[in-house]
């Protein structure tokens, strides 16, 4: 009786099943695959940085006064039509763009952005970039100029108050908690403002019917966002066609993605995101010996590291740290001094037997006192590409009889090591920003140095220059291109000198493309904003130049 | 008959005080296992942002989270008043959602799940287990029991995944992913309820799979030892109907253990079909679990510890009140 039941069962399903193919979006449908998770939550908060709102929200619903365009090196005018140092570093001013309308009709002005930048200040679990403490005032000189007071000259701050989301004055004033405010039916001026259904494995956002640039995305009616909770679910999709437009990493991409359809599937890594660093605990012996970094550094096969753990999809780093972001700030004769960065495991002994740690009859090294060179590597548990580079650096540092090993930790117990400056070796990366000034900050500023036992969330290896400090505030306070670059200079100069941490390989910023029913995407040919949509607000960039290829207005698609 | 009614009742009773205590040791225990972990959700969430965020963003998502550094016997009073309110807090990964609604969204996709897989798995397994029993080295009783053991050594999300690479993607038969079609809208109409059952086949399929042959294994077993003992010779020297000697005197006494063990697996349906769900991107709780231990979202792991709780007690229950309906000695 149960068998026959069972057998009717499972004929039952086959039948439903076996009449099924591939799920296919009806057209003007931009499937979009940016967050990996089971199910939706709705949240359009602009505000919720903690990754709590869904990805539309700061690309497409919301738009920022600026967007940073981190391959041309250049803040693209966006609300904002232009901006100016009126005092440099003390007060910006901003000309807003004129004839923008929220997605309800009334129109965008100078109160709203005065009242987005009052919201942060009124309400600190909201300012994630502590704007408050460094402005003075933010006021409205006329209906389309805002003026930015600042309470110390802070030029980088332009990345903070020019990438805020500027959110409407008429609906935010009425929200009771903004921090806890959920948003379900967002009004924005972004391309893709309407919610046309939510449910827990798929949403779709529709077209602002008020944009203010018509030529945005023609032909593409909603934004479709799948619920895919992990890597392997959105590469089957992918390969699958299914997915227009995504950022996930996929090993071997070539044979396993591009090959299936040479034609439309397509991949771009641009290498802008931040630099790998093996760092090096400088606060406790035996790395506290700029000498010893330097040997590890020379001891380690960066090429080796690249073709095994990063399926060739990056390059050996720059001797100053500094990554493709900010190729036009490299120093050649900075460069030229960071011979410790390539790889010469021979000059790396001799620096090993000149700072007193020599071999002993086993092929250990010991200092004066007898004690063995100890090197213990953590990684994060379950980050594959982090713990076979860490078992290529072991490898390396264990040639030149150095003890090293490989330690995986979970990623809560690995930050809390980091913080706490509890650690010998470590892979890590760098803070990210428009100029070197925020990686440098994080890696060589007095200011940003813990001691150890102390929560540190930047400057782990715990390196502080006092010059450094010096050189940063310089660069805080000028806008004048050419101080910049001597600062710029100064800084490369003196992490070549110091080595306060171990540059790997700049990480990839990984971004992929069906171009079956959409192009207009950036790629390495026409690189005119970075395709991996991890990055918000640059991915409005891509969203303003795509179109559908099937587009009802068919004259106006190039 | 009233002595037994109230002996039964006293049974359950007395069951249900040491779950309500087992209940609370778990909800203390609930809030400080997470708390017990390195690092506090505020610096998780910084790092996982890899340098996109300035060092005072820690500040602000602390105040957003509403974390302090009140000592931990205040902070373990407030969770009480806030838990005997139905208040489980607002999630940290998914904030500002309240717990109650990020848990809500996926506790129903798991329940039918694996629910439904768990239910499938318990009967089949124990209706073949007892079948092969009673007709001993029969053709079921040779290749039942080797073949489902030798799938249930797998583990289940590798069966899974290999189950969603061959009738998923390579011929296309079940839908590769989620519980339902995107086009479609919920509701009780044939199309979405064919739809729901369709993108059930592989999942469920492949936990009833390897679930199967213990359920079969374990009731086999204790088929064969009921049916040595003198009460089956009786009934069958009585000259009682076969099926009736199997099913009442053999099949009841059998079930026992192996309710027990249903009761068990019952309450981890919760927490069990955590891979599966990964793997065929089900909108379930088993990716929440992963998320909210991997973001430190206290009060995400709370909420989802206490449904599981919930769930493992109370089927223990369930069972002890079905023990008393089918086990005549726990009512004197």
């Amino acid at each position: 009786m149960r068998q026959r039941l069972l057998g009717a069962l499972v004929l039952g399903a086959l039948a439903l099943g076996s009449c099924r193919t591939k799920t296919e979006a009806p057209p003007g449908t931009l499937v979009v695959v940016k967050e990996l998770q089971a199910s939706w939550i709705r949240n359009f908060n602009p505000f919720s940085v903690a990754g709590g709102n869904r990805w539309p929200t700061n690309c497409g619903i919301y738009e920022p006064l600026l967007i940073y365009n981190s391959l041309s090196g250049e803040f693209e005018p966006w609300l904002a039509a232009s901006f100016d140092w009126e005092v440099p570093g003390e007060r910006l001013v901003f000309a807003l763009r004129e004839g923008v309308q929220w997605s309800d009709g009334e129109a965008f002005t100078a109160d709203d952005v005065v009242f987005t930048f009052q919201l942060l200040e009124d309400t600190k679990a909201l300012d994630v970039h502590n704007l408050a403490a460094r402005m003075d005032a933010v006021s409205a000189r006329d209906d389309h100029t805002v003026v930015i007071e600042l309470s110390e000259p802070f030029v980088p701050g332009l990345a903070w108050i020019g990438h805020q989301t500027i959110v409407p004055e008429h609906i935010w004033s009425e929200v009771d908690d903004p921090v806890i405010h959920t948003n379900p039916d967002p009004v924005g001026t972004g391309p893709f403002t309407e919610v046309l259904r939510f449910e827990t494995q798929v949403y779709d956002i529709g077209r602002n019917p008020h944009y203010w640039n018509p030529e945005a995305a023609k032909g593409i009616e909603r934004l479709r966002m799948p619920a895919l909770p992990s890597n392997e679910a959105a590469n089957l999709a992918l390969i699958h066609g299914e997915i227009d437009w995504t950022g996930t990493f996929i090993p071997a991409v070539d044979r396993v993605f591009v090959e299936r359809d040479p034609e439309h599937h397509h991949y771009w890594f641009p290498l802008v995101g931040s630099t790998i660093f093996l760092y090096a605990n400088t606060a406790a012996p035996p790395f506290d010996d700029p000498n010893l970094r330097r040997a590890v550094s020379m001891a380690i096969d960066r090429e080796l590291i690249v073709r095994i753990a990063m399926h060739n999809t990056t390059v050996p780093a720059h001797p100053t740290g500094l990554t493709d972001a900010h190729k036009a700030w490299r120093d050649p004769t900075a460069a030229a001094k960071g011979t410790w960065v390539t790889h010469d495991p021979a000059a790396a002994a001799e620096l090993l037997d000149a700072a007193g740690w020599t071999l002993d009859a086993k092929g250990q090294r010991r200092n004066a006192a007898g004690e063995p060179l100890i090197a213990e590597l953590q990684v994060v548990t379950g980050w594959s590409d982090w713990v076979r580079a860490a078992q290529i650096i072991t490898a390396d540092l264990r040639a030149l009889g150095i003890d090293a090993s490989v330690k995986s930790r979970d990623f809560g117990a690995w930050m809390e090591g980091l913080n706490r400056g509890t650690f010998s070796l470590s892979l890590g990366w760098a803070q990210e920003g428009p100029t070197p000034y925020n990686p440098y900050q994080g890696l060589m500023s007095a200011e940003a140095t813990k001691p150890v036992g102390e929560t540190a969330p930047a400057n782990w290896h715990r390196f502080g220059s006092e010059e450094v400090d010096v050189l940063l505030r310089a660069f805080e306070g000028t806008t004048d291109p050419e101080l910049q670059r001597a600062i710029i200079s100064r800084l490369q100069h003196i992490f070549v000198d110091e080595a306060p941490a171990i540059p790997l390989f700049p990480s990839p910023s990984w971004g992929q493309y069906n171009s079956a029913r959409f192009d207009g995407f950036p790629s390495a040919d026409d690189p005119y904003a970075l395709l991996s949509p991890h990055k918000a607000p640059e991915s409005l960039l891509v969203l303003s130049s795509i179109y559908a290829k099937d587009a009802p207005t068919s004259e106006n698609t190039p | 008959m009233i002595s037994t009614l109230r002996a039964s009742a006293g049974f359950l009773l007395r069951r249900l005080g040491f779950y309500g205590l087992a209940g609370f040791v778990a909800l203390t225990l609930n809030f400080l296992i997470p708390r017990l972990m390195p690092g506090d959700p505020a610096t998780v969430m910084f790092a996982r942002f890899q340098g996109e965020l300035e060092p005072e963003a820690i500040d602000a998502l602390r105040e957003a989270f509403g974390l302090t550094d009140a000592p931990m016997w205040e902070q373990y009073l407030q969770y009480l008043t806030a838990l005997s309110q139905g208040d489980l807090g607002l999630s940290v990964a998914y904030f500002p959602a309240p717990v109650t609604e990020v848990i809500g969204v996926a506790l129903l996709w798991t329940v039918l799940l694996a629910g439904v897989a768990v239910v499938l798995a318990f009967g089949l397994g124990s209706g073949l287990g007892a079948l092969a029993a009673w007709r001993r080295n029969g053709l079921l009783d040779q290749i039942a029991p080797p073949l489902l053991s030798f799938l249930g050594a797998f583990p289940y999300f590798w069966l899974a995944m290999a189950a969603a690479w061959i009738f998923g993607f390579q011929l296309g038969w079940f839908p590769l992913r989620h519980a339902y079609d995107a086009g479609l809208d919920p509701g009780l109409t044939w199309a979405f309820v064919s739809s729901v059952i369709s993108h059930a086949v592989l999942p469920a399929g492949t936990m009833v799979l390897a679930a199967l042959g213990g359920w079969l294994l374990a009731m086999r077993n204790t088929m064969v030892g009921v049916l040595g003992e003198d009460f089956i010779t009786y009934a069958q020297a009585r000259g009682l109907p076969s099926r009736r000697v199997w099913l009442h005197y053999a099949v009841r006494n059998a079930m026992m253990p192996n309710l027990t063990g249903f009761g068990m697996a019952l309450g981890f349906v919760l927490s069990g079909a955590l891979l599966t769900e990964i793997v065929f991107a089900y909108p379930g709780q088993g990716y929440l679990l992963i998320n909210a231990v991997l973001a430190q979202d206290y009060p995400l792991m709370q909420g989802l510890f206490l449904t599981i709780t919930i769930a493992v007690l109370g089927a223990n229950w369930l069972v002890d009140c079905m023990t008393v309906v089918l086990d005549p000695r726990t009512r004197t």
